[in-house]
C-alpha cells in the first residue's frame, strides 16, 4: 500500500511541479465550459432579415415590425438596397429575405389571394428550418389579428408543453455533456501521456527493476488523475449550475458515483493506448483519436445518434460517453434515477469492467 | 538563400516523410475525420418518436395522427404506457413527444369548430423541441386546410438558396476544409521548430550559417504545402464521396487559403516561442484550436452567441476563413461580398506572422 502512495506522491509532484500542464489541466475545462456554454448555441435567434418593402402601406410596415419585435429576426446592419435578393444573401448580409409585393393592403381588405415571398439562405440546413417556422408563425399570427372579431379559425389548434427546459436554452443541454467530455480528455489523455513520458525517458525500466509491481504502478500513476478529474467535473457542475443557470434535478452522490465509473472506464483507456505507443506525441495524438473524438462526435453530445448511419450506430454502443452523457443530462435535467438509468448504467460498467481487464492485462504483458 | 530554404525544406519533408505514424496522423486521420464528420454532423430534426393518446379513436383523428407522421418528421409509434405515467417514458427516453386528441376531436372539426390537442415536448435539447413545435404547427396547419377547406387568404411562399436540399454535410464539410488547414499547419509548423529545440538540434542550426529568415522560411513553407495537399484531398473526397457542390471559383478558393496561411503559420511559430516541449506545444495548439474552432461559427450560428462573445469572434482568424470557404463553395461568393473577409485575413496574417517572425529571431538570439 505504501508502495502506491510513493508511486503516486511522485506523479502529484509531477504534475504540480509542471505548472503549464497543471494549468491547462484545472483552467482549460473551466474555459472549455465557458466557450462551449456560449459557443454550442443552436437556439436560432437573431436571425439577420431583410424586408423588401414594395407595398409601403401600414399594413406592409406592421407586418415587417411584427418579425423584428418576436426577438427570433434583427435588420441587418446595412440597410438592403431595393435590388437584387440573391445579392444580400450571397453577400451574407442577411440569412433571409422577405418580399411584399404591392398589393398586400388590398388583398387584407378585400380578402383575396396574395403571397408573400420569403427567400431562404440555405446553407446552415438548421437555420433554414428554423427561419421558415418562425416566419410561418409570425404571418399566422399576423393574419389571426386581421379577422374580423369574434371569428373563430375552424381546426385543429395546439397546446404546447414543454417539459424539463421549459425556457428551452440549449446550454442546459450542452454544458452537462461537456463534463463527459472533459473527464474523458483529462483521464485518457493525460494517463496516456504520463505513461509514454516514462517511457521515453527511460524511468520506466528504473521503476520495474525497483520492488513495486506493476499492478502498484498502475494504481499508484492513476490515482492522482481520479482526483484531479473529479476536481474538474465538480468545478465544471458548479460553474455549469451558478454561470448557465443549469438546474440539478436529481440526486449530486448518485452522479458522482457515474462519474467514477466512467473516469475508471477512460483511465483504462489511457493505459491502454500508452501500451500501443512509445512516445508522448503518438500517445496524445492516439487519445484524441480514440477517446475524445468518438466521445464528441459519437455520444449524442451533439449530434443525435439516431440520425447517424445504422455502422455509426452500433459503433456508438462501444462509446462510454454515450452513456456518461444519457446519465449526466437525465439526473441535472430531468432528476432521473436508477430506476429510469438502469440500462446505461448496466453498459456503462461492463464496459468500464472489460477495458480496465484488458488495459492491466495488456501493462503486465508488455512489461512483463 | 534559395539554396539554403531548399536545403532545409528537404530536410522538413524528409523527417515528415520517413516517420510512417507522423504520415498517418498528417493525411489518414484528418479524412478519417471528415469522413466521420460528414456521416454524423447532422443537426437535421427528423424521427422524433412521439407517443399518441387518441381518446376520439375515430377516422378523423387517425388522419391527423397520419398527417402529423407524414415526411418522416415524427414517428408515431412509441410504446404506449398509461397517460399518467408519461413522465416515466419521458426519462427513459422511449419518446420525446407526446400527443394527446380529446375526446370529440372529430364531432367538432365536422362542425367547423376549433378544438385543442395536447402537444408535449422534451425539453432537454432546446434545439429539436423547438423544431418538433414548428413541425407540429406546420402540420396541422397542412391538415386544417384539407379538412375544413378554410385557409387564409395571404400565404408565404418560401424558396431556399444555395442548399435547397437542406443537408447539412454541404455545410459542414467547406467548414472541416477550414479547420484542416487551420489545426494541421499551425501545428506542424509548431512541433517542427520545438522537436529541434527539444532535441537540441535548433543550437546546431544556429551555429551553421543559416541565418534567421531562411531558416523561418524552411520551417514553415514545407507545412505550406502540405496544407494546400491536405485541403485538396479533404475537397476531392467531399466532392466525390459526400457529393457537395462547389459553386465558386477554384483558384479564389486556393489564393484567400494562401493568404490565410500567414496566419496560421504565424500562430505555429508564436506557439514554438512559448513552448520547450513538444507535449506543451500540442496542447498549446490545442488550445488555441479549440478556442478558434468554437467561436468560429463552425457547429452553431454566431449569431446565437451573447454579445460580448461575438465581439471576441471578430479577434478569431478562422471566424473569415471560415465564412470565405463557406461562401466561395456553396453561394458561389467572389471578391465583392467576400471583401471584408479578406481585409481582416490581410490584417491578422500581417501582424500575426511579422510579430511571431519578431518574437522568434529574438529567442533565437
Amino acid at each position: 500500500m505504501h508502495k502506491i502512495r510513493y508511486i503516486a506522491g511522485k506523479e502529484v509532484r509531477h504534475i504540480l511541479r509542471d505548472s503549464r500542464s497543471l494549468m491547462i489541466a484545472i483552467l482549460m475545462p473551466i474555459l472549455m465550459t465557458f466557450v462551449y456554454g456560449y459557443a454550442i448555441n443552436l437556439d436560432t435567434k437573431n436571425i439577420r432579415l431583410a424586408v423588401l418593402d414594395f407595398d409601403r402601406s401600414v399594413d406592409s410596415r406592421e407586418l415587417a415590425s411584427r418579425f423584428y419585435n418576436s426577438g427570433y429576426f434583427l435588420k441587418p446592419q446595412v440597410p438592403p438596397a431595393l435590388s437584387d435578393p440573391e445579392k444580400i444573401l450571397r453577400s451574407g448580409q442577411a440569412h433571409a429575405v422577405l418580399v411584399i409585393r404591392a398589393g398586400l393592403a388590398r388583398a387584407l381588405t378585400n380578402f383575396t389571394d396574395y403571397e408573400l415571398g420569403l427567400l431562404v439562405d440555405g446553407a446552415d440546413a438548421n437555420v433554414a428550418a428554423a427561419t421558415g417556422s418562425y416566419s410561418n408563425i409570425m404571418v399566422a399570427s399576423f393574419l389571426e389579428d386581421r379577422m374580423p372579431y369574434g371569428f373563430e379559425v375552424p381546426g385543429v389548434r395546439i397546446s404546447q408543453q414543454v417539459l424539463y427546459n421549459s425556457n428551452l436554452e440549449s446550454s442546459h443541454f450542452f454544458v452537462p455533456g461537456l463534463i463527459a467530455i472533459i473527464l474523458m480528455m483529462i483521464s485518457a489523455m493525460l494517463t496516456s501521456v504520463t505513461i509514454a513520458r516514462e517511457k521515453e525517458t527511460g524511468t520506466m525500466e528504473q521503476l520495474l527493476t525497483s520492488p513495486v509491481t506493476p499492478r502498484q504502478i498502475i494504481i499508484g500513476k492513476v490515482l492522482p488523475y481520479i482526483a484531479l478529474a473529479l476536481l474538474d467535473a465538480v468545478l465544471v457542475i458548479i460553474f455549469a449550475m451558478f454561470h448557465f443557470g443549469v438546474p440539478f434535478a436529481g440526486s449530486m452522490l448518485l452522479l458522482l458515483f457515474f462519474g467514477l465509473i466512467y473516469v475508471a472506464a477512460a483511465l483504462s483507456l489511457g493505459i491502454l493506448i500508452s501500451t500501443l505507443v512509445s512516445t508522448q506525441q503518438l500517445a496524445m495524438m492516439m487519445a484524441q483519436l480514440t477517446t475524445v473524438l468518438p466521445s464528441v462526435m459519437l455520444s449524442g453530445y451533439i449530434f443525435e445518434i439516431k440520425n447517424m448511419p445504422a455502422v455509426l450506430r452500433y459503433v456508438s454502443y462501444l462509446v462510454p460517453a454515450r452513456y456518461f452523457i444519457r446519465i449526466i443530462r437525465g439526473v441535472m435535467l430531468k432528476g432521473s434515477d436508477l430506476s429510469v438509468l438502469w440500462g446505461e448504467a448496466v453498459f456503462l460498467v461492463i464496459l468500464a469492467v472489460v477495458l480496465l481487464a484488458i488495459a492491466t492485462k495488456r501493462f503486465q504483458l508488455k512489461i512483463g | 538563400m534559395v539554396r539554403t530554404i531548399l536545403a532545409l525544406m528537404k530536410k522538413e519533408f524528409l523527417q515528415v516523410f520517413r516517420d510512417r505514424n507522423m504520415l498517418r496522423m498528417i493525411f489518414i486521420m484528418p479524412i478519417f475525420q471528415l469522413i466521420l464528420l460528414g456521416y454524423v454532423a447532422s443537426t437535421d430534426v427528423k424521427l422524433i418518436s412521439t407517443a399518441v393518446y387518441d381518446h376520439d379513436r375515430s377516422e378523423l383523428s387517425r388522419e391527423y395522427v397520419r398527417s402529423l407522421s407524414a415526411g418522416e418528421y415524427f414517428i408515431t409509434d412509441a410504446p404506449s404506457i398509461p397517460l399518467l405515467e408519461a413522465e416515466r417514458g419521458f426519462k427513459e427516453n422511449k419518446y420525446e413527444a407526446v400527443l394527446i386528441i380529446p375526446d370529440g376531436f372529430s364531432n367538432d372539426l365536422e362542425q367547423s369548430k376549433s378544438v385543442d390537442v395536447g402537444f408535449m415536448v422534451d425539453g432537454t435539447n432546446a434545439n429539436s423541441a423547438s423544431i418538433a413545435l414548428g413541425y407540429a404547427s406546420l402540420m396541422t396547419r397542412q391538415f386544417n386546410e384539407r379538412v375544413t377547406g378554410f385557409s387564409p387568404p395571404i400565404k408565404l411562399t418560401q424558396r431556399k438558396l444555395f442548399n435547397p436540399e437542406g443537408e447539412s454535410v454541404y455545410y459542414m464539410v467547406p467548414g472541416i476544409v477550414a479547420l484542416l488547414l487551420t489545426m494541421i499547419t499551425a501545428m506542424l509548423s509548431a512541433m517542427a521548430i520545438v522537436r529541434e529545440r527539444e532535441i537540441g538540434t535548433l543550437e546546431q542550426l544556429m551555429v551553421t550559417p543559416i541565418r534567421t529568415p531562411a531558416l523561418i522560411l524552411g520551417k514553415t513553407i514545407p507545412f505550406a504545402l502540405i496544407g494546400f495537399v491536405e485541403i485538396s484531398l479533404a475537397l476531392f473526397v467531399g466532392i466525390m464521396w459526400f457529393k457537395i457542390p462547389f459553386a465558386g471559383s477554384w483558384v479564389l478558393l486556393y489564393s484567400l487559403a494562401f493568404l490565410y496561411l500567414f496566419t496560421t503559420l504565424g500562430t505555429g511559430m508564436f506557439i514554438s516561442t512559448i513552448s520547450t516541449t513538444q507535449q506543451q506545444a500540442m496542447f498549446f495548439t490545442w488550445f488555441f484550436a479549440m478556442f478558434a474552432i468554437m467561436t468560429s461559427g463552425f457547429f452553431a450560428p454566431i449569431a446565437n452567441m451573447p454579445k460580448s462573445i461575438q465581439y471576441l469572434t471578430y479577434l478569431n482568424p478562422l471566424r473569415y476563413f471560415m465564412t470565405t470557404v463557406r461562401g466561395i463553395m456553396m453561394k458561389g461568393a467572389s471578391l465583392d461580398v467576400l471583401y471584408p473577409e479578406v481585409i481582416a485575413m490581410i490584417i491578422f496574417g500581417l501582424a500575426i506572422f511579422t510579430f511571431s517572425w519578431m518574437r522568434f529571431s529574438k529567442r533565437v538570439k
